[in-house]
């Protein structure tokens, strides 16, 4: 996991790095699962990053790439399971990471000035890692998810370089694979800076 | 913007945060066995830990007294519950209840080391020593299970199955706390009421 965490660092300061040429975001992200997820983790996530790079293709379009990361996490008290005629009891640890990667696009309302809404579509895929741990064993599961990235949002210009953001975008990752039986999707609220070069 | 993979990296959901939270206790039983047409048990009054042959010789390694006692106290103390009654092993009991204590240690290394390349005269080769190191972690089982020793000339290899098989196992600790075992115990017992006599 910290590997993973590792790449996603270098892939977060080699954008910072393309910033000169449009606009780039990040942000801390908050999560809230939603459907199979939440079946899985109940709690929302405080744990989660997020970037975003835009090229403004018109004053009002710009277009490119999502990154993400959010961790779910619970503690579950300890239960007992049964199966047939065993059971078992112990405490289980769960954890459910994503990796949203996705070309997207924003439409922005009021380009040049201060307070400006935008809505935004992104396409891609989630990488979803799940993780059930008990004693010293884990189960875990993954799926490369196709993902749709609805978002609305603003910018509000503190600087002429750099820009408050706030946005919610829900993380719609579809079916895939045999490992994870079912959609996996969550909101998330992303509040940030995005550093503007004009 | 390099503070934030720091910060990526810290915020990792931590897990479990005792050692007792990976405790898990284990129990399955036999279908066919009837524990209701049994009512009386016998216990050995030591807990085998290990066993040594040497030049044919076979000699048993009990658990120190300090240990297993409150270990065949709290077994007893369920049985009773349950409504068992204690007997002598002369007294042919309807089921004999044995406990026995495991412990397994894992040791994983990892080590590294370089290489060099020695030009015209040398070729390729190592650098020596390499450099290790070393960990490891130990779980003990404490395994109890019941058997009736008057069903053994059913079995075509003379031995009488097992009806009910209990396990609790945990990460050792050093602390050797024995409320961690008898705490297992009890949740054995109550994870199988179908030892409950009428």
């Amino acid at each position: 996991m910290k590997k993973i965490l590792s790449i996603f660092s270098i892939m977060l300061v080699t954008c910072g790095a393309l910033q000169a040429q449009s606009n780039f975001t990040v942000a801390y992200s908050m999560g809230f699962a939603s459907g199979d997820l939440s079946d899985f983790i109940s709690q929302a996530s405080f744990r989660g990053a997020t970037m975003e790079f835009r090229k403004m293709v018109q004053p009002n379009i710009g277009v490119g790439l999502t990154f993400g990361w959010n961790v779910f996490y619970e503690e579950l008290s300890r239960e007992s399971y049964t199966a047939g005629s065993s059971t078992l009891t112990g405490k289980q640890f769960r954890y459910s990471n994503h990796f949203p990667m996705l070309l997207g696009g924003n439409y922005y309302f009021s380009p040049g000035e201060q307070f400006n809404p935008f809505v935004g579509l992104g396409v891609g895929t989630i990488y979803t890692r799940r993780n059930t741990d008990m004693n010293l064993y884990t189960v875990e599961q993954e799926a490369w998810n196709f993902a749709l990235q609805p978002e609305v949002g603003f910018l509000y210009t503190l600087t002429d370089g750099a820009a408050i953001y706030l946005s919610g975008r829900f993380n719609q990752g579809f079916k895939a694979g045999n490992e994870l039986e079912s959609d996996q999707s969550y909101f998330t609220l992303n509040v940030g800076f995005s550093f503007v070069n004009q | 913007m390099a503070v934030i993979p720091v910060v990526l990296l810290s915020c990792y959901p931590a897990g479990p945060e005792y050692v007792e939270d990976l405790d898990v206790t284990y129990t399955t039983f036999n279908k066919n066995f009837d524990f209701q047409t049994r009512q009386t048990y016998a216990m050995p009054n030591k807990i085998v830990v290990d066993v040594e042959i040497e030049d044919g010789d076979t000699t048993w390694i009990y658990m120190k007294d300090v240990f297993a006692t409150p270990i065949l106290a709290a077994i007893d103390d369920n049985m009773e519950s349950k409504g068992w009654e204690k007997v002598d092993i002369g007294d042919e009991p309807d089921v004999l209840v044995t406990p026995a204590g495991l412990s397994s240690t894992t040791y994983f290394y990892s080590y590294w080391y370089d290489w060099w390349y020695g030009g015209w005269y040398g070729g390729w080769g190592w650098y020596y020593p390499p450099y290790y190191t070393i960990s490891s972690y130990t779980t003990g089982s404490m395994i109890i299970t019941m058997a009736d020793p008057n069903v053994e000339d059913d079995s075509p290899i003379n031995q009488s199955q097992t009806a009910w098989i209990a396990v609790g196992n945990g990460l050792f600790s050093g602390a050797y706390d024995i409320s961690r075992v008898t705490d297992a115990i009890d949740e054995a017992f109550e994870q199988s009421p179908y030892l409950k006599l009428n």
